[in-house]
């Protein structure tokens, strides 16, 4: 009794130190956004808020002088959300039905071409990029959203996932089902993806993450100011720290750096709810 | 409710193996019959064609009057119970149960009524919003009998379905599917390698081995009259008792490896090699005659209401089991001389295992 509350002690302890370590650069880099730039410029990073932060985050978000281009961050994050948001549901329904098709039709070739999407993993997206380029700009899909989701929608990792989890279904579900007549249509609606959910969830936070954070696919497919993403927006905002001899715009990179972050935490936290209510349920 | 009709049913699986070698069957309307067998003999292979969840390589598989070799599991019109129960998990006891009815597209009233009516024979009622995962072994079995009840099927067809849960509840479970069964009068196939399931179940046994049916007949017939040495020691428990013999000159006799002569009434030809059996129940102890086995203790078994008692007989070591009623003990190595009657002796060809 006596030695464990010792040692939860020194595990909050220590769990405490690490948060507030990760935690803390986040945390200045909001301090400061808060502040002028002149403040800023004087003062160096802050650890405490000032009185700017109505000032400063509804002037990026709304004005499109304050960052380089012409694109308010309102409509960044937008941009961005369509990206995160097609990236991740498109990769798990096209995903979810790649792996259903291999897991349970017995076609010729499927297993070729399970292997074939399963290369493709070693394949990062920046060695095809050249190729995925052209093809997208001979499409005329440049500077649209569905140039930007589409070529990226297949998913190795995430077809591979979900065939070793069709895999573990019980093959006597499939046979209940055809005999309560359902059709292979009925049986994925029907069966496997409410059973899917964690899966799904999962799936859908890597891919949200993964899409939102995308730059170098975004910078190449879009020209138009009006498409790009807020990964880009904080490129170019700190790109033109430095520049015309002003005074830099750390308040206003530091804001768009902290808005940049929000979505992700927000869909993490969200998504996590259903990942565990889906791990206990599913359990058994 | 139909007959079932099986002709020349054979099947061969994708990597080559033949794991059903041509079994002929007519189970007759509301009669329950039961598949029994080693592991491996192809009883689920056998059950899962009839169900069309396996095609049929060669012969024909009728359902009432209607051959059903090409015709998909779900318009067969008969529901199968699996061994573990294959509940859907995401869906609460009643959704598993209506499944099959709103695929048929019955309407919802007509599906209420059914549900609740199999949640009241089955005792379900309060269990009904509950998910399988909720549900106790015995439980989520009940469901998974539900939902074939529901369906109001043609028949039931069960694969090992008790095999999960425990020896008391199987001995429920068992009473209740017979009583289900007998109420419901729908022809029944049901499987298991559980031999007493076997022989309470059934009004019809279908012994297979390798791929075919060794025996057809009622529970009683086959204990009394088994067609092959496989059968005789499949079916009874413990094990009949098997000695290798020779008919004697006169046929009167058959005579043991170690020259015992147990008395015959059997008409069979003389010198012939056979081998004997004899079910443990069935061998008594007596003073030594002519016509008795002497044999060595090696261990006994008490379990209350009976004592087994395992000995070595002849100089070949041959097992021999005992069966009495109460309790008796013996030490290992004392000798006892057993005796059997002459009509509760079997005997089967040496080479083919066929009964004489
Ligand atoms: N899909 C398959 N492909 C090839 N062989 C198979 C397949 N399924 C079963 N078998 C073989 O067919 C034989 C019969 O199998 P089956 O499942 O019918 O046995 P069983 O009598 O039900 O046994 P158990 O009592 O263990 O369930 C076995 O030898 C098995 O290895
Ligand atoms: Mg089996």
């Amino acid at each position: 009794m006596y030695q464990s509350k010792w040692r939860s002690l020194t595990n909050h302890v220590i769990l405490i130190l690490g948060s507030l370590f990760m935690i803390m650069p986040v945390w200045i880099a909001f301090a400061s956004s808060t502040h002028t730039r002149e403040f800023l410029f004087q003062n160096g990073l802050q650890f405490l808020p000032g009185g700017h932060f109505f000032e400063n985050y509804g002037k990026i978000l709304f004005d499109q002088s304050a960052t380089k281009g012409r694109v308010t961050a309102l409509q960044m994050l937008f941009n961005s959300m369509v990206l995160g948001l097609g990236f991740a549901i498109g990769k798990v329904i096209i995903s979810m039905m790649a792996a259903y098709a291999i897991v349970y039709f017995r076609f010729r070739l499927a297993m070729p071409l399970f292997w074939v999407i399963f290369a493709t993993l070693l394949l990062p997206l920046e060695v095809r990029i050249v190729p995925s380029y052209e093809v997208v700009a001979k499409l005329g899909l440049l500077n649209s959203y569905t140039g930007l989701i589409l070529p990226l929608i297949a998913s190795a990792t995430g077809t591979f996932f979900f065939r070793q989890f069709y895999r573990s279904v019980p093959d006597e579900l499939l046979e209940a089902a055809r005999l309560d007549g359902a059709g292979p249509w009925r049986f994925f609606i029907d069966i496997l993806v409410p059973l899917s959910v964690t899966m799904i969830a999962a799936i859908f936070i890597i891919m949200f993450v993964v899409g939102w954070n995308q730059y170098l696919w975004p910078l190449l497919m879009t020209t138009d100011d009006q498409l790009y993403t807020i990964v880009i927006g904080i490129k170019q905002v700190y790109n033109s720290l430095y520049e015309g001899g002003q005074i830099p715009q750390f308040p206003k990179a530091f804001a768009l750096t902290i808005m940049a972050s929000i979505p992700p935490v927000l869909v993490v936290v969200i998504f996590q709810r259903m990942f565990v209510r889906g791990l206990v349920e599913t359990e058994k | 409710m139909a007959t079932l009709n099986l002709k020349q049913v054979e099947k061969t699986y994708a990597n080559g193996y033949k794991a059903i070698h041509g079994i002929n069957l007519e189970i007759s309307d509301g009669e329950f019959a039961v598949l029994v067998g080693p592991s491996g003999c192809g009883k689920s292979t056998l059950l899962r064609m009839i169900a069309g969840l396996e095609t049929i390589s060669d012969g024909e598989i009728s359902i009432g009057d209607r051959v059903v070799n090409t015709v998909a599991p779900a318009d067969r019109d008969i529901a199968m119970v699996f061994q573990n129960y294959a509940l859907y998990p995401h869906m609460s006891n009643y959704a598993n149960m209506a499944y099959g009815l709103k695929n048929r597209g019955y309407n919802k009233d007509e599906i209420d009524r059914r549900v609740r009516e199999a949640g009241t024979i089955l005792q379900l009622t309060e269990l009904l919003d509950r998910k399988p995962r909720q549900l106790s072994g015995g439980q989520r079995q009940r469901v998974a009998m539900g939902r074939a009840i529901v369906r109001e099927p043609k028949a039931f067809l069960f694969d090992e379905p008790l095999s999960n849960l425990d020896a008391k509840l199987r001995v429920d479970m068992r009473l209740e599917i017979k009583n289900l069964q007998q109420r419901l009068g729908t022809t029944s196939v049901y499987v298991t390698h559980d031999q007493v399931e076997a022989m309470t179940l059934a009004d019809r046994l279908i012994v297979m081995n390798g791929g075919v049916a060794e025996q057809i007949g009622s529970p009683i017939d086959i204990y009394n009259t088994p067609a092959t040495r496989f059968v005789a020691g499949f079916i009874g428990s413990p094990s009949m008792n098997f000695l290798d013999g020779r008919v004697s000159n006169d046929r009167s006799h058959v005579v043991l490896t170690d020259g015992t002569r147990l008395a015959l009434d059997h008409n069979v030809a003389e010198n012939r090699d056979v081998v004997v059996g004899v079910r443990p129940e069935h061998l008594s102890i007596t003073t030594p005659t002519e016509s008795s086995i002497a044999a060595k203790v090696r261990i006994t078994e008490s379990l209350g209401a009976e004592t087994l008692v395992y000995l070595t007989f002849g100089s070949k070591n041959e097992a021999i089991t005992l069966r009495m009623q109460g309790t008796h003990t013996y030490a290992a190595g004392d000798e006892l001389t057993l005796y059997s009657n002459p009509s509760q002796i079997h005997l089967f060809d040496q080479a083919s295992g066929r009964r004489i």
